[in-house]
């Protein structure tokens, strides 16, 4: 084998990659500092949970209400393949009924990107931080002279995570609430009212 | 033909079954996590209603599965990717995921290590038998090079430019360090078996990306028009761990020198590109057992036995930590075997979702902004289906104030056409803020696509802001071209190998 020619290979490949994750690696920190994607529950902090995820899509598999996709290639680059919810299409029911220990994702993810999370509701309660859903006032049914109340019925926190006030106006309390989306999956308007945030840890 | 022996050729055809046989995991692990999705939501019966291969496939598993007691307990083992999956109750991942996830995130998960003993035990044993008998990618690339000779056939040269085969540990080590300097495994994204498993998974949940696909046709056409074999020779990061990992490997091509003429036949078909007479001992053999077939002297065959340490001592002495890290992990490993399975009962769940026909969530959304608003356009249905209403709702807000704007606007809805052509499908209209937010009713004449043109007042100028949505199941202009463009190139080059031949049979006569 020529050495010579291994070795120029050898320069220009390693120092193309290393520099170019040299001069990315701040940019996609800035980035991933703050969430900007609702991640599946248990999953780690941002920077951590991207740095484990191999995207091999055994969450997406476990998920018995089909909640978890994948992100695509529109919404980030480099961060396609990995897991996300999106509410509005499925949200994530907490495996309520469904036998066993753990959120089923959770017990599924191989490298722990997602760490298990018990399935009782305190479990629930302090692991489960996919967001926080916040009311569009200027939207809702129940504050523009309607009375409606359909994501309070749909919440599994009820009195909890969500209260209602006056002719079922929806309020939510950010403490309790762990982001499942389950309101924004009821809301009756078009677009929906009430929408899921994502949440850092 | 005195070397072509029959359970040689056997040996072949036993690599093939085995390849094809991973493909259709790759393609069943998908459709049975579908299937035991549609199971767990009690929306069984949809499966009946569901249009094209997809329904079929699940109507296919349906049969076979509704026999057995309890189908969610088979279902439940088998789940996953190549890159990790869980096969008859046993968690599988690669080698490469592990060494990459624990790089990018500097923390050794247990677990995950136990999931890469099989792998790595079998390698330790049978050597880089992954690429040659498991390997996805490598069957596709395989396919790649007999187009080559096809195009051989029609006498078209394509270069053959050779790379170094030590390209790809060059690759591995870049890829762990750029792993771990932005903390992020990105080898998943070029390493084809994960790329190939992934795409196949994702376009049977309906969500394939361009660029997984585009990327695999790269590098297809890399070994076509460039260099053969160039993927799996000198550039794979898998191909590399394997390589590395299997150096101790026990079973492995040994030659009977005085048997040998020296005809070069091996070294013309060997898979990893190297010289089975004189290197069958090194790491690069892949144990394909492709040069056992054409050696018509019986001159090479399996044999049982270690590395040959004393040999090559100082040409592996620089990997050799590498592989004593990986046999020192293994035999850990050995010891502690990976969890048991467990089962769970899945029932209950909502099942709306999952009926093709019944409407669904609106859950396009195609935001846009003008000046201080945003605009969001929602569809119900998500997909318009063409001659029937749609109800399209426009909400307009004040990023700043979060006031929502309160002026009439007025939509006007085009058809556009392959060639810049658009037809009016709705004239303007004007809508009143009678009721938030502004909605309308549209009916798409036909599958195609349409602009949504919304004109409204920002900040005294008249903004016109367009959206582009798509009704039904259009044809797409650019697939059937790029098919025609095919169907044309193989035309030609048939053409003229035919031309050439008959030439050369006249001239001959």
């Amino acid at each position: 084998m020529n050495r010579r020619v291994f070795l120029k290979n050898a320069i220009a490949v390693s120092g193309a990659a290393i520099g170019y994750s040299v001069w990315m690696s701040p940019l996609a920190a800035t980035s991933r500092k703050n969430r900007q994607f609702l991640r599946p529950p248990g999953a780690l902090p941002e920077p951590e949970f991207v740095s484990r995820c191999i995207q091999c899509l055994r969450c997406v598999d476990a998920c018995p209400n089909h909640a978890i996709i994948t992100l695509s290639e529109s919404s980030d680059k480099l961060l396609q393949g990995t897991p996300t919810l999106k509410p509005r299409r499925q949200a994530c029911m907490l495996c309520n009924k469904i036998e066993g220990e753990f959120l089923k994702c959770t017990e599924a993810c191989p490298t722990g990107a997602l760490q298990p999370v018990s399935k009782d509701p305190s479990g629930i309660q302090q692991k489960v931080a996919i967001g926080t859903a916040e009311i569009d006032k200027a939207l809702c049914y129940s504050y523009n002279n309607y009375i409606c109340g359909s994501c309070y019925r749909a919440c599994p926190f009820p009195g909890k995570a969500m209260t209602l006030g006056m002719w079922e106006k929806p309020e939510v309390h950010a403490e309790f609430c762990v982001g499942c989306g389950l309101c924004e999956r009821s809301c009756i308007m078009y677009p929906q009212a009430i929408r899921v945030k994502p949440r850092g840890c | 033909m005195t070397g072509q022996k029959p359970q040689h050729i056997m040996l072949q055809l036993l690599r093939r079954c085995s390849q094809i046989f991973i493909v259709a995991v790759i393609i069943a692990l998908p459709f049975f996590s579908l299937y035991e999705h549609y199971r767990a939501a009690n929306a069984i019966d949809d499966i009946q209603l569901m249009s094209g291969l997809r329904g079929k496939v699940l109507a296919l598993i349906d049969n076979r599965f509704s026999l057995t007691d309890d189908p969610q307990v088979i279902l439940e083992n088998f789940k996953g990717t190549l890159w990790s999956m869980r096969f008859a109750g046993i968690e599988i991942s690669d080698p490469l995921a592990v060494a990459e996830m624990t790089a990018s995130s500097g923390t050794v998960y247990i677990p995950f290590i136990l999931s890469a003993v099989i792998p790595v035990m079998l390698t330790l044993i049978l050597g880089r038998i992954f690429c040659s008998w498991i390997c996805p990618a490598n069957l596709m690339f395989e396919i790649a090079n007999k187009l080559r000779s096809i195009l051989k056939f029609a006498e078209i040269q394509t270069p053959e430019i050779e790379f170094s085969l030590n390209n790809k540990y060059l690759i591995l080590g870049t890829g762990l360090i750029v792993a771990s300097i932005v903390s992020q495994p990105l080898l998943s994204f070029i390493y084809p078996p994960a790329v190939l498993s992934r795409m196949t998974h994702a376009v049977i949940f309906g969500t394939a990306s361009a660029g997984m696909i585009i990327l695999m046709l790269l590098l297809a056409g890399i070994e076509v028009f460039i260099s053969p074999r160039w993927w799996c020779r000198t550039m794979c990061p898998g191909a590399a761990l394997y390589a590395l990992i299997g150096w101790p490997r026990l079973l492995r091509v040994r030659i009977a020198e005085h048997r040998c003429n020296k005809c070069g036949k091996c070294e013309k078909v060997c898979e990893p590109g190297i010289n089975p007479v004189a290197d069958s001992d090194g790491i690069e053999c892949t144990n394909c057992g492709k040069c056992i077939k054409v050696c018509t002297e019986s001159a090479l065959k399996f044999s049982v036995g270690l590395p040959p340490i004393k040999r090559n001592l100082r040409t592996h002495v620089k990997k050799l930590s590498n592989v004593v890290l990986f046999s020192g992990i293994a035999v850990m490993l050995f010891l502690a075997l990976p969890p048991p399975a467990c089962c769970h009962h899945i029932l209950g769940l909502p099942h709306y979702s999952y009926k093709e026909n019944y409407p669904q969530a609106p859950t396009l959304e195609y935001p846009a902004s003008s000046g201080p608003y945003d605009v969001l356009l929602t569809s119900y249905p998500g997909k318009p289906v063409p001659k029937e209403a749609a109800s399209l709702s426009f909400y307009i807000k004040n990023r700043i104030t979060g006031e929502p704007y309160d002026k009439p606007i007025s939509i006007r809805v085009l058809e556009t056409f392959t060639f810049g052509r658009s037809s009016v499908v709705l004239k303007p209209t004007v809508c009143e803020p009678f009721e938030r937010p502004y909605k309308l009713y549209v009916t798409f004449p036909d599958d195609g696509e349409y602009v949504v043109e919304l004109m409204m007042d920002v900040e005294g100028r008249s903004e016109v802001i367009p959206f582009l949505l798509i009704a039904g199941e259009p044809s797409a202009a650019t697939s059937v071209l790029i098919t025609a463009g095919v169907l044309l190139i193989l035309f030609i080059i048939t053409v003229r190998a035919i031309k050439i031949k008959r030439a050369r049979h006249t001239a001959g006569a």
